[in-house]
Parts: C-alpha cells; structure tokens; sequence
C-alpha cells in the first residue's frame, strides 16, 4: 500500500519536473511568435523571391500613413494641412511628414532628366518615330512652338523638337495630387482637398506608437471638424490601432462574460474554490508545455497556432471534470481504475484527430497537430498523476447538480423506440444534407480582416481619390540583371497598353516607364538622329532661324547623344523617389522588379495577366488576396480529409470495443456536425478554414462525452461531468460568437451550435439506467 | 515742403497702383457670353534672341471653349475646354492634353481660361495684383502665389478697358508671349 503511494509521488514529482524542463528549454529557446501569413504556405510553393516581393509592397503601406483634409475654404484647409504636419512632424515616432513641395525640389526634377531627352522619349514621340511620322513630331513642335502658352523648358536650340516638353508634361505622378501653393492639392476631387503623408519611425502595431500619432490626429480632427472640415486617412496604423482597441474592448466584454459564467458554474456545483482551481490546472500545464514544444520542434510559434492550439487543448477540461465529479463519489484509490478506460479512449479519440494533420503537407497544421498533440497529453497526464494526489484527502461528498441533473434528465424523451422522435431528427437531417450537398464554401481574405467597415470605406475612398496602386496583385519580372528585367518589361508593355486600351486596366506602373533599358536608349537615339536629319532644316528654314542655330542645334545633339540614363545615375535623382520601390532585388547574382496596377482588377484582366505571365519566362502573376484566399481553402479541406480518416480510424477502434452499442457515442457528435454545418451554410452563406477548425473541437468534445458515458455506466456524476465540460466550452469559445473579429466569430458559432446540439442529441439517444446517486 | 511735397506726388501713383483689386476690374471690364476676333501673337524666344510673329482669329464661349486659330505662318487649332486641349492641325488631331491625368495642364488650362475670359475671381486664387486705373483703362501686373507656377510664368501683363486689349505672358525661361485683340465682337 505504502509502496504504490510512493511510486504514484514519484510519478508526479518525475512529471512536474519534466514540465518545469519542458518551459526552461521552451523559454531557453527564445519565445519567438511569427505572425506572417505566408510562413503558412508549403515551402515549396512560396518562392523566397516572392516572399521578398510581397514583404517589399506590403511595407509601403505597413509605414505610411496618408491623411486629406477637405474644406470648402481653400485657405483653411491649407493652414490645417500646415499645423497638423508640424504636429506629426515633432512627434519622434514619425519619421517624416511629406506636405510641401519645395521649388527647389521641383526645379531639380523639372530639369534633372534634362541631359537625357534624347535617350529617354515619350512614349507616344517614340511610336511616331517608330512608325516613321517624322514630320508630325515636328508639326507638334510648331504647333506647341505658336501657341499662346507652352508650359515646360523650351529651347529652339538644345531642343528644337521639344522632346523633353513631351516627356515632362506625360509623365505624372503615380498620385492623383499637383502642386498648390507649395502645398499637395488632390485633383480630381470638387471639394478642395489636401494631402499628407506620414512615415511612421516604428511598428504600427505598437501601442505607443498608435497612441502618440493618432492622438495627433484626432485633436487635429475635433478641431477641423467644428470648422467644419473633414479629415480621411489610409494606413495599416489606423487597422491596428481598431484591431487593438477591439480586442481590449471583446477581451473587457465577452472575455470577462464568459470567465464570470464559468466560475459562477464551477462554484455553484461544486461548492470549492479548490476544485475550480485544479479543474484549469491541466490547461494550463497543457498550453504551457504545447508552447515549450512547438518552440523545440519549430523554432518559432505561429500566432494562429497559439489561437486555435489553445482552443483544441480546451478539451482537456473533459478530462479534469470527468475526474473531479467521480471522485465525489469514488475514492482516491479506486477512481484511476474506473475512469482510465474511458479517459484513455478520449485522449486516443482526440489525438488521433490531430495527430492526423501532421500528415497534411501544410507547415501550418503540422505545426497546429504538434501543438495540440503536445497541450492534450500533457493536460492528460497531469490529471492522471497529479489529480489523485491533489484530492487524496478529500472526503466522498455527491453532488447535488448530479442528482439534479438527473431528475431532469428523466423527464427527457429518449429516441430509442420513440419513432415520432426518430422522424423529427430524421427531416432536419435529410434537409441538413441536401443543403451540404449543394454548398459552397467561401474561402475569403476578408476572413482575416478585423476593422471595422467604416474604417474600411474610409481606406478605399483615399485609395480611390489618389489612385493608389495596389500592394497585393502585381507583375514580378525576374533576371540576371536589373536592365534584363528592364528589357522584359518593354516586352510586355505592348500587352499592358492593350489591356488600357480596352478598358480593362486603369493603369500600370513599371520601372521601365521611368529608366528605359539602355538598349532601349540606344533604340531612341537613332531614332532622335533621324529625326533630326530629316526635319531639323526644313523646320529651321521655316521659322527662318540663321543657318547658325542649325549648326548649333546639331552640335548640341552631338554632344547629348553620347548620354545614357544608368541605373545608378537615375537612383540618385530625384524623380527616382516613387519609383524606387518597384526594385525588388538589384544584387550580383540577381535582380527581379515588380510592375503595379492601379485600380480594382476584375477577374478578367487577372485571368489575362495570368496568361500574359504564363507566355514569359521570368515574369509571374502575383495576386496575394488569392493566394490568401485559396490557401485558407486549401487548409479547410486538408483538414477535412484528415480528420475524416482519423475518425474512421477511431471509430473500428471504438467498434471493437463497444460492438453495437457504438452508435450511442458516434452518431451525437456526428448528427450534431452535419446539423450544425448545414446551419452554418444558412446562416453564413458558405463555410470556411474557421469553421472546420471549431468543428474538431466539438466532435472532441462530442466523442469525450459518449465515451466517458458509456464507460461508467452513463451514471449521473458523468452526466454531471460532460454536461458541465459542455457549458465551460460553450462559455469559453462559444461567445465568441458574440465577436466582431470574423475569425473569432465563425469559431465561436460553430462551438456554439455544435456543442448545444451534441448535448441534446445524447440526451435523447441515452441509456435507461438510474445511476450511482439514490434517486 | 517742397520735400514733402515731392514725396506726396511720389507716393500718390504708388497708392493708386496698390489699390487696384480684382473686385474694382470685375467693375471695370465685361466677361462676355461670347467673343470673337483677331489676335496677333508675338513669341520672344531668348535663345534665338528673335521672336516669331504669327496671327489668326479665335473665339470664346464662357466657360466651355476657346478656340484658338493660327492662320499664318502656320495653320494650326488649338481648343481648349475645360477638360482638355487639342491641339490639330488641317482637322487631324496632333497632340491632345487631358487635364484630368495631367495636374501641369491643369494648371496651365485654369490659369489660360481665366486670362482669356477675365475670370479675375479664378485669377485672385492663382496671383497677386498691381496695377492702375485711367479712366476706362486699366493695366495689371499678375505675379503668381504659388512657387511651383512662378517656375512657369514669372508674371503676367494685362491691358484693357472694358475687354481685354492685350496680355503679356512672361515665362521663367526668359521668352515672353505677346498678344494682342483686334476687332473685337461681342
């Protein structure tokens, strides 16, 4: 006797000191979080030059923060523009504040690609060259040469053709904004409206960070609108700046609503404070070790992995209330030998189910499988070893729910025999069914959005009025060398313009729009040289300038022709700022550059650039809203398959053991699944990566239960056990339904529906038995 | 007293060029509904140190068209609206500017309509203005606010008396346009 307690001691003691091991290596090894989607895609599908391309774009939008200000007092929303960018400027979290437009800066843009007039033409000059319309390139120069106003740098002599005017008055900035009064006017717009644009010094998802430039923004903003202004602003700040306050605001309503419910339950039923304490022990050591694992066999934890992973270890709370009602009424010596079987085929049931998505070829739910696996047996064992001890003492005391639990659950109809029951699950079923069979499911990236909708219409509206290029759907060009990537954008520029022409795309920007290849200037030389030798005299006499000017003219060509834009000149200038992150990669060995699109894309135009990149080596469709979209899909039904198969597996075991009587622990769970996903497909229009994720932990929870009823003999403290693990996870997940975070939602429902459900339908498909309480 | 004197008679010009408002030529000349006639045009280019001289007729219609007419030496069209301008020649189109892609043109566009059609509450938002008032003449000096425009057009002369006689565009480049109206009709 003396000797079994000592070796149950020391099988406890060997465990805690293995956790405590567990958490130093897991703390040792650095709790790293990552939280990029794409660390979820199998590695062989994300190239890490695409990797690089999207972090590239994406950080554009990551630190910078874009504000307009609109008024009907030009004046007044000038001076708005002013203040507020001295109040962004002197705060030290903000980089820098681009509001003004220094003349300075103007001039040296206006005249720094000047030397290069003859290497880098318009676009629309150079088909005319092309095709040979001389003289319509000169008739333009005459044409802008009597007009009353010409604006742009003219000289008969440097440039008699005014190429360089050409090239000046096409080119615009990739924004929808002019200079006024030095000041960024928004064109295109009625009311007048200013712009500003912030670059953030830190992290936007630093509360700090948020804090000190919002705070600015919004003084700024009460002020304006009493003036009445308005104030709109874009920028991954302000989405998690909303994200942020939400979770503190869901964590202060739902978080404490459900914390307070379970507690108030655990203590009215069981009257202790100590049960409610050790009933989270195993969760806890649970979470603890699956973090300390997943860091050893990872490197790093995926903050979805942490979210859902915990979520999953929540089964775990089954085993520690299955073990704390049946001690009230079995001793500490015998209840590990009663309860072992069932708690033994639960942790089998549910392992299984995840262990299975190991075997899926997604980084992501290997590392989810790991983490649950890890959380579920450690919960496990903790009970096992460490719950009898922690209750030695305790005396046999039942429970009065139990007892409660039971009266009521008399009253209860049962399904067996009861044919008029049999049928009204039957109808639901067969509707439940026939709306599974012709659902869809609704793979989005919105999943993953958590702003609200004003704050999204609010970003869409700038975006529009500045015809902001998209971050997330681009053209990456790949080469040996960056003027190899030049080249094969030049390629493509004919295929882009046709797709402006016909209306399908707004625009494009690509770096060969502003630096030509070389060999592409050596190609606008000659052409330049033609031109001037067929129409620079007949054009001299008849503007009857002396035959010196055309002697100067030429010798001035001579001497510009020898010059070529290179790609280090050009990233000195000016004019390069805005173009200079559509450089992916310029290193020896490599270089890839992105082209941008602005405006919505269409599904046409995808499927054209889809085939435009198909045509060309190097040259690949990047639409990151899709690759976010199908990846999500991919993962729901890889964990579907899986989870199928490990059930199936689970159910001959469970065969084998329970013969005939099986149905009474597999059809609740599974009636309830395919209930609750038809439900779903109603009342969400589609199911999603979410869903299914949920749905394992109820059919976890769902198969717990019948196993740990028909172990023990469906006796009232196991009800008592499973219906309170049912109303602890419909308090813990199950209001998340209550959340406005899409993806917490979607989960929370599904828990919810789930698990109401699978209770019910064990109730109804029990045994007739009393029980171990005197009733 | 005598200095003082002096100094009063010195002043008084400078006191009436300074009051000259935009409000006061709004008084002072029409912005007719439409107008039609002759323009001569002279073009300093300070690189040659010559200037080309050309003429032709146009036409306005407030607020929705200028048409431009150069006759001789070349015959050209230029018409602006106030979303674009095209330039054509011998009825084929040879360069067209939409304002609405293009801010620059934008700029120019407003700053031309309003120069041509004596817009003076639209030219109020762009430049500053000096000038004088003799009698039913009146000449004004437009010098623009804006630095990014004064790169362009340094200053802007106008002469009139109830239309508009003649506007001298000086450009930042140092050439200068000239025009002048002839036989004006309302």
């Amino acid at each position: 006797m003396i000797e079994r307690i000592t070796s149950q001691k020391l099988a406890a003691i060997g465990w805690l000191l293995l956790v405590i091991m567990l958490i130093i290596a897991g703390i040792k090894q650095g709790p790293a979080f990552d939280s990029s989607i794409m660390a979820l895609l199998p590695k062989s599908d994300q190239q890490p030059l695409v990797q690089q391309a999207v972090d590239k774009m994406a950080e554009r939008f990551s630190k910078r923060l874009v504000v307009l200000i609109s008024g009907e007092s030009e004046a007044d929303v000038r001076a708005a523009i002013k203040t507020l960018s001295v109040d962004l400027t002197a705060l030290p979290d903000v980089d820098n504040v681009v509001w003004q437009v220094e003349s300075s800066a103007l001039d040296r843009l206006k005249t720094e690609l000047y030397p290069y007039r003859f290497s880098v033409l318009d676009e629309k000059v150079r088909q005319l060259l092309l095709d040979g319309h001389y003289q319509q390139v000169k008739d333009r120069a005459l044409a802008r040469l009597f007009s009353p106003m010409s604006p742009g740098k003219n000289s008969i002599i440097d440039d008699p053709f005014g190429l360089f005017s050409e090239l000046t008055l096409n080119r615009h900035s990739d924004l929808n904004i002019k200079p006024s009064h030095s000041l960024l006017k928004v064109t295109g717009v009625e009311q007048p409206t200013y712009m500003l644009m912030a670059t953030l010094a830190g992290e936007p998802f630093s509360t700090e960070l948020q804090n000190n430039v919002l705070g600015v923004i919004r003084t700024a903003e009460k002020r304006l609108v009493k003036a009445g202004m308005s104030i709109r602003q874009s920028g991954l700040l302000l989405h998690a700046a909303a994200g942020a306050q939400q979770a503190k605001s869901e964590m202060s309503t739902i978080g404490l609503g459900s914390l307070t419910g379970i507690i108030l339950i655990m203590l009215l039923i069981f009257r202790q404070l100590k049960s409610l304490l050790i009933a989270f022990l195993p969760l806890l050591i649970g979470c603890a070790c699956a973090t300390a694992v997943t860091l050893l066999v990872f490197g790093k934890v995926h903050l979805i992995t942490l979210a859902f992973g915990a979520g999953l270890v929540g089964v775990s709370i089954d085993y520690a209330l299955h073990f704390l009602c049946e001690r009230r009424v079995t001793d500490s010596k015998r209840i590990l030998r009663k309860i072992l079987p069932g708690l033994l085929l639960g942790l089998f049931s549910s392992v299984m189910a995840y262990a299975a998505q190991a075997l899926a070829p997604f980084p992501g739910l290997q590392q989810m499988a790991t983490f649950s696996v890890a959380g579920l047996v450690a919960s496990w064992i903790t009970v096992v070893l460490w719950f009898p001890l922690l209750t030695r003492t305790d005396t046999l005391k039942p429970l009065l729910a139990a007892e409660k639990l039971n009266i009521f659950r008399h009253r209860f109809p049962r399904l067996q025999g009861n044919w008029l029951l049999i049928i009204l699950l039957l109808i639901p079923l067969v509707f439940a069914v026939k709306t599974l069979w012709g659902s869809q499911s609704l793979d989005d990236i919105r999943l993953l959005q958590t702003s609200p909708a004003s704050l999204l219409s609010q970003e869409q509206d700038v975006q529009q009025i500045l015809g902001v290029s998209s971050s997330s759907q681009f053209l990456l060009i790949s080469g040996d060398t960056l003027q190899a990537c030049l080249q094969k954008e030049e390629q493509l520029a004919g295929e882009l313009e046709s797709l402006k022409k016909a209306g399908l795309l707004d625009d494009y920007q690509a770096l060969s729009l502003a630096l030509p290849s070389l060999k592409r200037q050596q190609d606008n030389i000659g052409l330049a040289q033609k031109l001037y030798e067929q129409q620079l005299a007949p054009y001299f006499t008849l503007l009857k300038v002396p035959g010196s000017g055309l002697s100067d003219a030429n010798v001035q060509f001579k001497e510009d022709m020898s010059r070529r834009l290179t790609a280090a000149t050009w990233q000195q200038q000016q004019g390069s700022e805005s173009w200079k992150d559509l450089i992916i990669d310029d290193s020896d060995s490599a270089s890839a550059t992105a082209i941008r699109f602005t405006g919505a894309l269409n599904d046409e135009v995808k499927q054209r650039l889809l085939s435009i990149s198909n045509k060309h080596s190097g040259v690949t469709y990047i639409d990151q809203v899709q690759n976010i979209s199908d990846l999500m899909g991919r993962y729901r039904s890889e964990v579907v398959n899986w989870v199928i198969m490990a059930y199936l597996f689970v159910l001959l075991v469970l065969v084998l053991r329970y013969k005939v009587q099986v149905w009474r622990v597999v059809m609740p769970p599974l009636l309830a699944s395919v209930l609750t996903l038809a439900m779903l497909v109603q009342l969400e229009q589609g199911l999603n990566l979410f869903h299914m994720m949920a749905l394992i932990l109820v059919l976890g929870i769902g198969l717990d239960m019948g196993i740990f009823l028909i172990e023990t003999g469906e006796v009232p403290h196991t009800w008592l056990a499973v219906s309170l693990s049912t109303v602890t996870s419909l308090l813990a997940f199950g209001l998340l339904a209550l959340s406005d975070t899409p993806v917490l939602h979607h989960f929370g429902l599904t828990v919810l529906i789930g698990l109401a459900l699978v209770w019910l339908l064990a109730s109804i498909m029990r045994k007739n038995n009393s029980g171990d309480v005197n009733s | 007293m005598r200095r003082y004197l002096f100094a009063v008679l010195f002043l008084v010009p400078m006191l009436a060029q300074a009051e000259l408002t935009f409000e006061q030529l709004d008084e002072l000349s029409v912005s007719p509904e439409n107008l039609t006639g002759d323009f001569k045009q002279e073009k300093y280019l300070s690189s040659l140190d010559a200037s080309l001289a050309s003429s032709g007729v146009f036409n306005y219609q407030r607020e929705t068209s200028i048409r431009w007419q150069t006759l001789l030496p070349i015959q050209n069209e230029l018409l602006m609206t106030p979303t674009a301008i095209v330039n054509s020649q011998g009825g084929k189109e040879l360069v067209r500017l939409e304002t609405d892609s293009n801010p620059a043109v934008t700029v120019f566009s407003e700053i031309l309509f309003s120069v041509l059609t004596a817009d003076w509450g639209k030219l109020a938002s762009y430049f500053e203005l000096s000038g004088n008032v003799e009698g039913a003449e009146w000449i004004a000096q437009l010098v623009p606010i804006d630095k990014t425009i004064m790169q362009v057009v340094s200053r802007v002369e106008l002469k009139g008396d109830v239309l508009l006689r003649e506007v001298i565009l000086h450009e930042a480049s140092g050439d200068r346009t000239t025009i002048r109206f002839e036989n004006l009709n309302q």
